[in-house]
């Protein structure tokens, strides 16, 4: 049960030990550098998600606003035509229609 | 292949050609003395046949079926894709005779009349290009099935230029990059279309009597149909998704002519019952635009982008839905164009 503290307090002593000087300066410089590499790497990374982010949402944004459109074109249709909306093409239809209906009311 | 069997094989695709000429002179000619004649819309189906495959297709593709269907030999992809070429050239001419169907009969209705024979005759003759697209289509098939036999016999899975094998099941490796560029070839074939139409409207509306101070583009838009059109369409597009391709366009454009077409005739009925003229007029006028704008979409918009996906290597073939739909709506659209003849001439009397 008490083995784990134990040997930690050993692994501990140990570093102290190893560490007890400062880290040569070629060894600091070089983990300065990969600090500063991990470092850009996590900022381009969190750029790269930032701008995939900002081009989804414009990309939803266009897609949201072309559904509204085509909906919004649809629905007007089907309302136009509900309402009977007449245009000249349905005006020259029902001026033939009515001319079919009197020359069958002549013939009778 | 021996010099013998080559020239052998020439022969016999030459005839067959000389067939195909034959058979459509018969047709010409005897519609020419059976009354069956309408110049401007065998002008129309021509041309306009021509157009649509540019749209669709880049002039080398066209020139190597063209190639194929004279006997020439080619590799199993090349076949394919002629047979392809063929299949879909049998397709536009149905959906152009449709289409030119629905605008003649527009214009047919739009112009003054020297009585009510005038106009019944200018509306029956709007029906023949129907004929006409029927027999092109069948001349266009007979090349597709020769060429689609020999080419299924073979590894089907093969797609692409360079004939790169496509996943099993899956959907092909594109030979080039799925770009969304657009050819010259293309933009030769969207031109050229325009222009066909423009001047079949013009030759029908020569041989007819004027419409009065109207231009005859007013005639030709009835609002509500273009918009239920162009935005179902868009609606059933973008729900459909991106995976589904230029397949979206097609169900949008037809799931939402179907509805049109539905909804105009169920309108016209209405009309009937309640002995309203101008109620019926609306409804036909809705029906022919819808069908108009319907026919349009796909021949323009979704069969073009479907056949640069096939011969990209993109897909495989064209959906089966995709193709049900191509042979339904035109076929559609000529019953509801005889429903709204029939509705037209139909008298109606107020009750006493």
């Amino acid at each position: 049960m008490s083995a784990g503290p134990q040997k930690s307090t050993k692994i501990d002593d140990l570093l102290r030990q190893a560490l007890a000087d400062d880290l040569p300066a070629d060894v600091e410089a070089g983990m300065r550098r990969r600090i500063e590499r991990f470092r850009e790497a996590k900022a381009a990374a969190e750029a790269t998600a930032r701008e995939r982010g900002a081009a989804g949402r414009a990309w939803l944004f266009r897609r949201t606003v072309w559904a509204a459109l085509s909906i919004l074109l649809l629905a007007a249709g089907i309302l136009l035509q509900s309402g009977k909306a007449s245009s000249p093409l349905a005006d020259r239809i029902a001026a033939i229609k009515t001319e079919f209906a009197s020359l069958e009311t002549t013939r009778r | 292949m021996t010099e013998i069997a080559r020239t052998s094989n020439t022969g016999r695709a030459v005839l067959r050609w000389l067939f195909a000429a034959a058979f459509i002179f018969a047709v010409v000619a005897s519609g020419l003395f059976t009354g069956l004649m309408n110049k401007a819309g065998l002008f129309y189906l021509v041309a306009g046949s021509v157009a649509a495959a540019l749209m669709g297709f880049t002039l080398r593709e066209i020139a190597a079926a063209f190639r194929q269907a004279a006997g020439r030999s080619g590799s199993e992809d090349d076949r394919r894709k002629s047979a392809y070429f063929w299949e879909a050239a049998a397709r536009n001419a149905w959906i152009l005779g449709g289409l030119g169907s629905a605008l003649n009969f527009i214009i047919a209705l739009s112009r003054e009349s020297d009585g009510i024979m005038d106009v019944s005759g200018r509306m029956i003759q709007s029906l023949i290009i129907m004929l006409y697209s029927l027999v092109l289509a069948v001349i266009c098939l007979v090349p597709a099935m020769k060429l689609a036999g020999p080419a299924g016999k073979g590894a089907r899975g093969l797609s692409g230029a360079d004939g790169r094998q496509a996943p099993e099941g899956g959907s092909a490796s594109p030979a080039l990059p799925p770009g969304r560029t657009i050819s010259a070839d293309r933009i030769i074939g969207y031109v050229l279309f325009t222009a066909v139409l423009v001047l079949t409207v013009v030759f029908i509306l020569k041989g007819q009597p004027p419409a009065g101070t109207l231009p005859i583009g007013k005639l030709l838009l009835h609002a509500p149909a273009y918009l239920v059109v162009v935005g179902g369409a868009i609606a059933l597009a973008l729900f459909a998704g991106a995976a589904s391709g230029a397949r979206a366009w097609t169900l949008g454009f037809a799931m939402t002519g179907l509805i049109g077409l539905l909804m105009g005739l169920i309108q016209a009925l209405f009309g009937f019952v309640h002995r309203n003229v101008g109620e019926i007029a609306t409804a036909v006028a809705f029906i022919i635009s819808t069908a108009s704008l319907t026919l349009l979409g796909l021949v323009a918009v979704a069969a073009p982008l479907e056949d640069r996906e096939v011969m990209d290597g993109r897909r495989e073939g064209p959906a089966p839905l995709s193709r049900f739909f191509w042979v339904l709506l035109p076929l559609l659209t000529f019953i509801f164009l005889i429903l709204t003849f029939i509705m037209v001439v139909t008298p109606m009397t107020k009750p006493a």
